[in-house]
């Protein structure tokens, strides 16, 4: 008999070898990639936790069953399920949009890996081990985000740098809370503990002011490994710290707990939305984007209540679409005129990359949380929540995404813009045009993101649910 | 032959004070200097002080794993920089020449009194802030290394420097911790932690140089 957790740490960790053997077969490579991943979403999704099934020559897997590695258990629970196949399904769509837009990437080998310590992350107990493959997973991070001849080094460092100055914080917590267990009386370990977390947590979500490794995982970097970076190993943070709250619920009854979370998020709103729309590049954009998109769900978060909660969760379920969209069409135009996604070096460019175009701006909807994109069906519901109790805050939520599209809006001005005379086509076109394959995927992506908008039943009771399999919140 | 075990053992008189001044002093060196060769050599010695003092908070064995691990990355540098230093011949040449007059170059001057500055503030969080369950002298030791990481990291964006600003910060936040925590899983999960980040700041620095050359990142 298999067990679930060790089928999940094992096959994407062989796969990845498997890949990475694969590598010069671009589709044999990616779509292997893309279909292990799907593979274990569906599983994970599909096969039931309280039994075991037979599956292909006779072999039982159980997907519940606890494991023990090395004196630790790894156990799939009902609340990680969810979480798990987020980060699977989320993978399998870069994996497939790699196919077209990051060839020979070290993305795909390390990305199968990283899933693998993802995993670990999030099945393993206790928690201070969670936060080791964390940083692991990081430091693997930076072989897929280095991209091919392109010098800076900026946006795998600066992660992994922040990323580290994390771990002792999240390590010593741990030790605090042991120890508080031990001596009650003692509450200063608690005030100690709460705000070590805050402060790793701060560090791991980008939260501003050490928001600095954001814009530049998006600029410098393979853009389809930043998004993996801000989707996937993101929401693996934001369900660790969901996890923390529901092991230490005296974190979320601190009476600073809500103000504390929403004045966090409220500063990156403001400061992505101011950012955004003065970027001279596309990559800094997808950064600033994504960092108003977390800090809108740190602000839902932030309002300690179910609703909150639900409205966090479908933030991280609907996210990878409009960052990966945008990518997507960062890596096509990167590909097509040789820039580094400078906005005057691409003028004209829309003409000859129409679906990278299409990809940026679709991508760049759902980001600002504008209608018809996957991005509004949360974004309008947070505004709605806000305009109740705090008018101010979501007045913030929404010109922070209007930040960001006006961003877009410059970057498709000058990929719409006709050259006048020869001298003015900034643009010598240096790869082929979108093919008809590269159009069949990323049709499928707008489609995905903007069905996602126009039906938002399908992902809401998703959230709806895994928020209910949390206990820690204040206001049920 | 003496095992790594026994030497430390015959050395173990070190492990305080000289062992903290040692620390202090190469851990100033890394913040200092821009010789590769400098800097390695700087790493290994403070990797071996670090290892020093951990002797006196966990199993000499366990201690002398974490020495061999630091080592290790040393030679992940070593053989790094110096494959660097033969593809870029001119400008290690140039680099050769800076290193003679290091000393008198306004960014060596600057990095000087920074140094000095936050070895003062380590020194008095050390008398202020005592860490839970650890002497005095690994006190000063920890914020010392944690200090002088960090401002390697914010000195400089070069990826080898950073590399070796991540592993002074974490070689203080170990020392502190081999007390807190004595989980061999956690110390192995450490030294994977530490190994990574060493093979990633290599890698980094890898990709500027055959990038530099016109070729692909290895």
């Amino acid at each position: 008999m298999i067990a679930g957790p060790i089928l999940l740490l094992i096959l994407p960790l062989a796969m990845a070898g498997i890949v990475y053997i694969l590598l010069r077969w671009t589709s044999l490579s990616a779509l292997l990639a893309a279909g292990t991943a799907l593979a274990l979403g569906f599983a994970i999704v599909t096969l039931p936790l309280d039994q075991p099934v037979r599956v292909w020559g006779g072999r039982q897997i159980a997907m519940g069953e606890t494991v023990t590695f090395f004196g630790r258990e790894l156990v799939l629970e009902q609340a990680d399920r969810m979480a798990m196949a987020f980060i699977f399904f989320a993978a399998a769509g870069i994996f497939f949009l790699a196919w077209r837009f990051a060839q020979h990437s070290l993305l795909l080998p390390m990305g199968l890996a990283l899933l693998s310590l993802l995993s670990g992350a999030l099945l393993i107990r206790p928690l201070i081990y969670a936060a080791l493959l964390v940083e692991i997973a990081a430091a693997l991070s930076v072989f897929a985000l280095q991209a091919e001849q392109r010098p800076s080094t900026r946006g795998g460092l600066r992660y992994l740098t922040f990323t580290t100055l994390a771990l002792p914080g999240l390590l010593v917590t741990h030790w605090l809370l042991e120890r508080y267990a031990l001596t009650p009386d003692e509450t200063s370990l608690l005030s100690t503990a709460a705000s070590l977390l805050a402060l790793s947590f701060a560090l791991l979500l980008g939260v501003v002011p050490f928001h600095t490794w954001v814009p530049a995982v998006a600029s410098d970097s393979v853009p389809l490994g930043g998004a993996f970076v801000l989707t996937i190993e993101n929401g693996a943070v934001w369900f660790l710290l969901l996890d923390f709250l529901e092991t230490y619920p005296w974190l979320s009854r601190h009476p600073r707990f809500g103000s504390l979370i929403g004045a966090a998020g409220l500063a990156m709103a403001v400061v992505g939305g101011l950012l955004a729309p003065a970027q001279r590049r596309l990559g800094p954009l997808v950064g600033y984007a994504a960092l108003v998109d977390t800090g809108a769900a740190l602000i839902a978060l932030g309002m300690n209540s179910r609703l909150g909660l639900t409205l966090a969760l479908l933030s991280l379920l609907v996210r990878p679409l409009g960052l990966i969209l945008m990518s997507a069409g960062l890596s096509g135009f990167r590909v097509c005129s040789g820039s580094d996604g400078a906005i005057d070096s691409l003028r004209g460019l829309g003409r000859q990359a129409p679906w990278s175009t299409a990809a940026l701006v679709f991508g760049g909807l759902s980001a600002a949380g504008l209608p018809v994109s996957a991005g509004f069906v949360w974004r309008w519901a947070l505004c709605r929540a806000l305009a109740r109790s705090s008018p101010g805050t979501a007045l913030v939520v929404l010109l922070a995404g209007l930040g960001v599209i006006v961003g877009v809006w410059r970057g498709l001005s000058a990929l719409l813009a006709r050259p006048r005379t020869p001298e003015d086509q900034s643009v010598v076109s240096l790869g082929p045009s979108d093919g008809w394959l590269t159009a069949g995927v990323v049709a499928v992506a707008i489609l995905a993101c903007v069905g996602l908008g126009l039906f938002p039943q399908v992902l809401a009771p998703l959230a709806a649910q895994i928020a209910g399999t949390y206990t820690f919140l204040v206001v049920p | 032959m003496p095992t790594l075990v026994d030497i430390l053992e015959r050395v173990s008189f070190l492990a305080a004070m000289p062992a903290v001044a040692g620390i202090f002093f190469s851990a100033s060196l890394l913040v200092v200097s821009r010789d590769w060769r400098l800097n390695v050599t700087a790493l290994t010695v403070q990797y071996f002080f670090v290892v020093l003092l951990m002797t006196r908070l966990i199993a000499l064995e366990v201690a002398a794993v974490k020495g061999l691990t630091g080592w290790m990355i040393c030679m992940v540098f070593y053989l790094t920089e110096r494959r660097a230093s033969m593809v870029d011949q001119p400008a290690a040449a140039e680099g050769a020449a800076l290193s003679r007059r290091w000393v008198m170059s306004a960014r060596a001057s600057f990095c000087l009194l920074a140094m000095l500055l936050v070895s003062v503030a380590a020194y008095t969080a050390a008398l202020r802030i005592p860490l839970p369950e650890v002497p005095a002298d690994i006190t000063l030791a920890c914020y010392l290394l944690a200090g002088l990481g960090l401002l390697l990291i914010g000195l400089s964006e070069a990826p080898m420097q950073v590399g070796f600003g991540l592993l002074t910060f974490l070689s203080g936040f170990d020392l502190f911790y081999v007390a807190l925590e004595q989980s061999l899983a956690v110390a192995a999960l450490l030294g994977a932690v530490s190994f990574l980040i060493a093979l990633a700041a290599a890698y980094l620095r890898a990709a500027e140089i055959v990038i530099a050359e016109g070729g692909n990142a290895p």
